[in-house]
């Protein structure tokens, strides 16, 4: 318990880290929030009393202590281009961001893990080649290219899944995660290389331990000496990747919903980005950042289940 | 056919890139029903292909058994050509009719597996035991197997057990189905020595008890004394010489089994002996002067040891702050004479490396002095201990590890004589050259790299580059434990040729009385932290007076088939923790003089 409690108290320091860095760089960027929203060609004097009433004219120590109190009492501000409260617009894409980010990890280790175990246990034969070079092939084509493929495979072609759009979980949940699929399917290639080849270095040293000898000289079947024995060896190190690319995942999305046109939190960014919708902005990396954390974090917790040796504390 | 194995005209071979290589040809060899046959040979000799070969684990590893046969007895009287049988049969036959265990006790278990978890499948898929069934089984095995504390072992995982306990556990699994015969592939090399006699006597009672045959692979002969009732000795994936464990000993036929022998040390063979002898080696020519002249000379002080405390910090809480202590070195004093082999002995955790290490500073000692030649080590600056270091040298135990695999021999040895600044130019080739020569390897091995060597030859560069900057005290830390038997009686007799010619001390750290026997002048046996028994070779051989000195001596296999010592169960003292609450004030050590020069530590 102590230890749950100490890397929540470093991850809320990371967080107020992360606040400091974002709002000292997004008052670099050049550009004047009020022209943005008013126009370039608006009155001097209405740009001033936007200025005021924004709060943009004072110190900025006062402006990132007012955002900071925001951020603690749920009140995140108006984004400029929707014209809505910020928390609102979050909470509802950040659900439709979700299933994107659980299906394609979901669909990334579903393919990675097989496809490692077998690379493994046939090592150095053609199947750890064809392995080695899917997973090359995944990892050096960018996602957007996998986006496209997508559309043009299933959407085009087959005529299976919609080719852009987005409908609202809460509305109908089987139609929303028809929509997220082939964006989530994109991503998941790209995820499955690192994952693929994580699980083959791990299988091949697990497969070369003792145990897996003590394992086979009990009689064991070899698919319970692999699935079993080895598996449940080497999973930890390939969730502690997963975990770690759900970093990488965030940026992904960006673009991959903006392919989509599925609008979700990747989507949002991608418009409050290029409409320099500051108050937005700040957020949105706020919440992916503290999303990345408390994920890492639970995974160290996950591991606690998967490996007796390791205690927390 | 009477035999449970019969093995004929065997070959295995292994797919490389350049073809096929013979990991072994031409193996033929019988095991009788309760018979215990060991495999003898060092490391390459094709033993332990030999015996996965018998269970068909050796194609897990890529080899194929590419000719002749290999039968084995079933339980219903069949007889069951192993070399053609199907997977599923071989699947029936391993854990199940011929049970197997291991090396290495500390990796043979499952670590995300509970104790019961493992016990139990092998039950459970063989013998169509319910959980519950085989739970019970399993329970009944653990108390066969003598572990304390079985209901709650069960529960446990492998890294909560001791290593002891976890061979303990292994053998257990390899036991639960009652097979006919077990394979035993080192099963101790791992172990320290008491707990190898404890598991030595586990398997003797269980072939007893069982009437089981038992295949024991092993490189070392004092276990093949204690054990065989037939010798197969292999070298090189053909066998030399078979017998029976008598015919082995006292008469081998065969030259390699006689230089096998003749580089063993047997534990009491150095009695009545004043001083360190070298080893007489068949073939070897620098061991014509096998003995070595007692230090003519006064003796004179080289390293002075005073009350040589280190403890090391557990860390602990969420501010990382020490929350206790391992005790490593405990209030620990001794000297050692110019010329002279001072020898720590003990099993893993007591403190005899910490103790090396400490000496040279290589870890802080936490309180204590170090004299050697005179100057205070532990009072030195960084700078003055760099210098320092010229006169100590360490010789540590893993020659693959200690030399740096990027570099050419002939600059690792150079290093330091160019770190100290002793020579450069033609003057350091000229006496890089000639510690070649001093460690007998051939010139042609200075331009090459480490991967290129054997085990012995590394060490000998090691030993080499410990030599370049003429050091007075020469730290040994388990320097030839990993090495092959022969070679290991090549290296010892070098250290000790270089010790008379160079008149250098050695401190020599090593868990093998035998060994100890040998080389050593004085020993010194630690125990958790402290020296409970220091004095001449022959009062520590002849004469041990503290109980772990008594205890550590009996547990010692000696390579003599007619002194066996583990026919019943043995069970020796679990050695204590070392780890400490923070404030505690461990009691000074003090000495009994039993005898002249020989100080026991009074409990």
């Amino acid at each position: 318990m102590t230890y749950v409690l100490n890397r929540l108290l470093s991850v809320i320091l990371t967080l107020f880290l992360i606040t400091l860095v974002t709002f000292a760089v997004t008052n670099i960027l050049p550009g004047d929030v009020a022209m943005m929203i008013m126009g370039t060609q608006s009155n001097p004097a209405a740009l001033e009393g936007l200025r005021q009433s924004l709060g943009l004219n004072d110190p900025l120590l006062v402006q990132y202590g007012n955002w900071i109190g925001g951020l603690l009492t749920g009140d995140w501000g108006t984004s400029l281009i929707f014209k809505k409260p910020i928390a609102e617009l979050l909470a509802q894409k950040a659900v439709a961001s979700a299933i994107i980010v659980v299906m394609s990890m979901t669909i990334a280790l579903a393919l990675a893990v097989p496809l490692g175990v077998w690379a493994a246990v046939h090592r150095d034969k053609w199947q750890d080649t064809v392995s080695s070079s899917t997973a090359l092939m995944g990892v050096s084509l960018p996602d957007f290219f996998w986006g496209i493929v997508m559309i043009l495979v299933f959407a085009r072609w087959l005529g299976w899944f919609p080719s852009s759009g987005i409908v609202e979980p809460s509305e109908d949940f089987l139609g929303s995660l028809r929509y997220a699929f082939l964006p989530s399917l994109a991503l998941g290639l790209g995820l499955m290389a690192h994952l693929t080849r994580m699980t083959r270095s791990t299988m091949t040293g697990i497969l070369g331990q003792e145990f897996i000898r003590v394992a086979r000289a009990k009689g064991l079947r070899e698919s319970t000496v692999i699935w079993r024995y080895a598996l449940a060896n080497a999973i930890g190190p390939v969730i502690t990747i997963a975990g770690l690319q759900i970093g990488y995942l965030f940026g992904s999305i960006i673009v991959m919903e903006s392919l989509f046109g599925y609008t979700g939190m990747g989507w949002l960014t991608y418009q409050a980005l290029l409409n320099r919708d500051l108050p937005l902005i700040q957020a949105t990396v706020f919440v992916i950042a503290a999303v990345v954390m408390i994920t890492n974090l639970l995974v160290d917790l996950l591991y606690v289940l998967i490996d007796p040796r390791v205690k927390l504390g | 056919m009477k035999d449970i194995v019969s093995v004929d005209h065997l070959r295995v071979e292994f797919a490389t890139d350049s073809g096929p290589v013979v990991g072994v040809e031409d193996v033929s060899f019988t095991i009788a029903p309760g018979e215990t046959v060991c495999v003898v040979g060092e490391s390459g000799s094709g033993k332990s292909v030999t015996s996965l070969s018998l269970m068909r684990l050796v194609e897990f590893g890529g080899g194929t058994i590419a000719a002749g046969a290999l039968r084995f007895r079933r339980a219903d009287g069949t007889e069951l050509d192993v070399a053609a049988a199907s997977p599923s049969v071989m699947g029936e036959v391993r854990g199940n009719e011929i049970g197997m265990i291991f090396q290495e006790p500390m990796t043979a278990l499952n670590p995300v597996f509970t104790i019961e978890r493992q016990l139990t499948d092998g039950l459970m898929l063989h013998k169509g035991l319910s959980q519950a069934q085989a739970s019970a089984r399993a329970l009944d095995l653990l108390r066969s197997v003598r572990i304390p504390e079985p209901e709650r072992r069960l529960k446990q995982y492998p890294h909560e057990l001791s290593g002891g306990m976890r061979q303990r556990v292994v053998i257990a699994m390899a036991m639960a189905c009652e097979p006919k015969l077990l394979i035993a592939d080192e099963p101790t090399t791992a172990l320290d020595v008491t707990i190898q006699a404890e598991i030595l006597a586990l398997i003797n009672r269980l072939k007893r008890e069982n009437g089981m045959a038992v295949l024991f692979i092993t490189h070392d002969m004092a276990v093949v004394a204690q054990m065989a009732d037939r010798v197969v000795v292999m070298y090189r994936g053909r066998i030399v010489e078979t017998g029976t464990v008598d015919q082995i000993f006292t008469a081998p036929k065969e030259d390699y089994t006689k230089a096998l022998l003749a580089a063993v040390p047997k534990l009491g063979e150095m009695k009545g002996k004043p001083a360190p002898e070298r080893m007489r080696l068949i073939g070897d020519e620098s061991a014509r002067a096998a003995r070595i002249a007692p230090v003519a000379r006064k003796p004179q002080v080289l390293l002075d040891v005073r009350h040589l405390t280190t403890r090391f910090p557990v860390k602990g809480g969420i501010l990382r702050r020490t929350v206790a202590q391992v005790h490593a070195v405990e209030d620990v004093s001794f000297t050692l004479n110019v010329g002279e082999t001072l020898a720590l002995v003990g099993e893993s955790g007591c403190g005899k490396s910490s103790c090396g290490r400490s000496i040279l500073r290589l870890v802080q000692p936490t309180s204590g002095e170090v004299w050697i030649g005179g100057r205070d080590i532990g009072a030195l600056s960084h700078h003055d201990l760099r210098r320092a270091r010229a006169d100590m040298q360490m010789v540590f135990q893993d020659p693959f590890a200690s030399l740096n695999p990027y570099r050419r021999l002939k600059d690792q040895v150079a290093e330091p004589i160019v770190n100290f600044g002793l020579a450069s130019g033609a003057a350091l080739k000229a006496r890089v050259e000639e510690l070649f020569d001093r460690v007998h390897l051939p010139r042609t091995f200075l331009n090459r790299f480490p991967h290129e060597l054997s085990g012995g030859q590394r060490q000998r560069v090691a030993i080499a580059r410990a030599l370049a900057v003429n050091p007075k005290l020469i730290v040994a830390d388990e320097a030839v434990s990993a090495l092959d038997v022969s070679v290991q009686a090549q290296v010892l007799n070098l250290m000790m040729e270089l010790q008379e010619d160079l008149g250098l001390s050695y401190l020599f750290i090593s868990h093998d009385m035998a060994v100890v026997e040998r080389v050593a002048h004085q020993v010194g046996v630690m125990y958790l932290g402290r020296i409970v028994e220091i004095g001449p070779r022959a009062a520590i051989f002849e004469n041990p007076s503290h109980s772990y000195t008594r205890q550590l001596l009996s547990a010692v296999p000696i390579a003599d088939p007619t002194k066996r010592r583990f026919a019943d169960d043995l069970s020796f003292k679990p050695i204590k923790s070392p780890i400490f609450p923070l404030g505690h004030q461990p009691a000074p050590s003090v000495y009994t003089e039993v005898a002249t020069g020989h100080f026991v530590l009074k409990d």
